[in-house]
């Protein structure tokens, strides 16, 4: 269980995130969305404990990070930034965590033949490929078998085969009843990855909903051209549908084309064009966060 | 934090670092060695005196020792594996504790290897001369303060790292400040007439622990002030780590 209660951090007079508050459950896979710059570094960082908030609380199985007794045991993160030596070979590399962390050396060569990078482990890290840095980064992860995952852009580097890999081990982590929070800037790549998504923009919450509502979102909107378009768009708006004016007196109407001809009927209205418009979830992804920066 | 200091240890095993701090120890404190050695006719050479300053060739341990726990930290910051770090042991106090102890450790090894370079190098030079080398009750105490005060200087290298965190400049700073600072406000202080003052700057208090310096404070009194440095200097070190954001 991972949650965020109101944070905000400000870095000098940027206000990186701003009362953000959601959560993520055991069991689940939690998508953490947003563009580029939204927040989620920052967030996922302070739920860490290695961003101090500026203000409000972050906890991870009920406890603030910093106060877990053994949170190398409890929770497993995998950031952007490389943070191997690059000078140290990758089995080195965990060694030293696991020594820390006091897990027992042998698990090292497990966890490298779990992301399969025992070929590359006594290499220096300097040599490895972006991908070889996630499955690393990954493999300190996994170190203690945590029951809470934290991963930044994991699929940042990994090929086609790699994201697959990466997709069906955290739903299986997710099946044994661990919180997986994992962030992108790309929906599409997390559609068939996660059970929820939480979407960010500029710091705070748009929108925090399953993928199926997300999906149906994206099935439920509309194209239309008539000659009397302002009527129609305050019809539509009495409805409470809403409407955004395209270029060449194209309406799009976030509703289902049944509703928009009903509507239209009902009123006799004339129209001369209308299509099913099944938006992509980039689409939908794009559309919250522009709504969310035009507040 | 026998874990903690392990895993630090193992760190600088880890990387090819240790090579150039080793090469670095063995030119300076052999070159000192063979030096004053070389010049031993012009000494009562089996005066306990000269030995004794033969011997302290070794203190260049403590320098090294220095920016080896600087480096401790400002290393992380470098290569971004303070993440890490702070992950598996975010109470950051235990992390800078655990690099003072390493530091500490690793002083004393520098200087034991030192004062065998500085001994490899003397012995035969002296018993060329047709002296012996006299291993004194005094001669063990000299040995022994000198590997006292490296180790300090390793650990008051870990506060000066974790309070300065860039490594090129937490470097620059203790070299410079060791070589021409400190001398320089030596000399200031000693026009004023306030050189008792100067006897608390952590070079000279450090060197009156090694006998380096003379007409210093006691090396008791060298090793307290020493250690609090090391103190002062860590403290101040948690204060900024454990302020910074680790983005």
């Amino acid at each position: 269980m991972i949650e965020v209660e109101r944070l905000t951090k400000r870095f000098g007079s940027t206000l990186a995130v701003d009362d953000l508050s959601f959560s993520a459950a055991p069991g689940t896979v939690t998508g953490f969305l947003g563009p580029n710059g939204a927040g989620k570094s920052t967030t996922l960082r302070a739920i860490l404990g290695l961003v101090l908030p500026t203000s409000g609380e972050t906890s991870v199985l009920g406890r603030p990070y910093r106060e877990l007794e053994r949170p190398a045991h409890q929770v497993g993160a995998v950031l952007e930034t490389f943070d191997a030596h690059p000078g140290r070979s990758g089995r080195n590399h965990l060694r030293v965590l696991a020594r820390a962390a006091g897990f027992p050396a042998a698990r090292v060569d497990e966890v490298l033949a779990l992301v399969e990078l025992t070929d590359a482990a006594r290499r220096r890290a300097k040599g490895y490929s972006l991908g070889m840095r996630q499955r690393l980064g990954l493999a300190a992860a996994l170190l203690g078998d945590p029951q809470v995952l934290v991963l930044d852009e994991p699929a940042n580097g990994l090929d086609p085969q790699g994201i697959r890999w990466l997709r069906d081990f955290l739903r299986s982590l997710a099946g044994e009843g661990r919180t997986v929070l994992i962030s992108s800037h790309v929906l599409a790549e997390m559609a068939q990855t996660v059970d929820e998504v939480v979407i960010i923009h500029r710091g705070r919450l748009v929108r925090h909903a399953t993928m199926a509502e997300v999906e149906a979102m994206a099935a439920g909107a509309a194209r239309v051209r008539s000659p009397e378009v302002e009527r129609l768009v305050s019809l539509l708006a009495d409805a409470g549908v809403d409407t955004r004016l395209l270029a060449d007196g194209l309406l799009a109407v976030s509703t289902t084309p049944e509703r928009v001809g009903e509507i239209a009927a009902a009123h006799g209205v004339v129209l001369h064009e209308l299509t099913a418009e099944r938006a992509t979830l980039e689409e939908v992804f794009l559309e919250l966060t522009n709504a969310a920066g035009e507040q | 934090m026998r874990a903690l200091v392990a895993a630090e240890l193992l760190k600088l095993r880890t990387t090819r670092a240790w090579i150039g701090y080793l090469v670095a120890l063995l030119l300076l404190s052999g070159i000192a060695a063979a030096a004053l050695a070389g010049g031993g006719a012009a000494f009562e050479i089996d005066s306990p005196e000269y030995q004794r300053d033969l011997v302290s060739t070794s203190v260049s341990a403590g320098f090294i020792a220095l920016l080896v726990g600087i480096a401790l930290v400002t290393a992380e910051w470098r290569h971004g594996t303070i993440t890490r770090t702070i992950l598996v042991t975010p109470r950051r106090a235990r992390v800078l504790i655990a690099k003072q102890i390493a530091a500490f450790v690793v002083g004393t090894a520098l200087a034991v290897l030192a004062v065998v370079v500085v001994l490899a190098v003397a012995i035969p030079v002296l018993a060329g001369e047709g002296g012996g080398f006299v291993l004194d009750a005094g001669m063990i105490g000299r040995i022994g303060r000198v590997v006292l005060a490296a180790a300090l200087a390793g650990a008051f290298g870990v506060g000066v790292g974790a309070l300065l965190k860039s490594q090129t400049f937490a470097l620059v700073a203790a070299i410079v400040w060791m070589l021409v600072l400190e001398p320089l406000f030596r000399a200031l202080l000693e026009l004023v007439e306030r050189e008792g003052v100067a006897d608390f700057l952590p070079g000279q208090a450090l060197g009156a622990v090694d006998g380096s310096v003379e007409d210093a404070l006691s090396p008791a009194s060298g090793g307290i002030v020493g250690l609090a440095y090391v103190v002062g200097f860590g403290a101040l070190g948690w204060l900024r780590l454990e302020r910074s954001d680790i983005t």
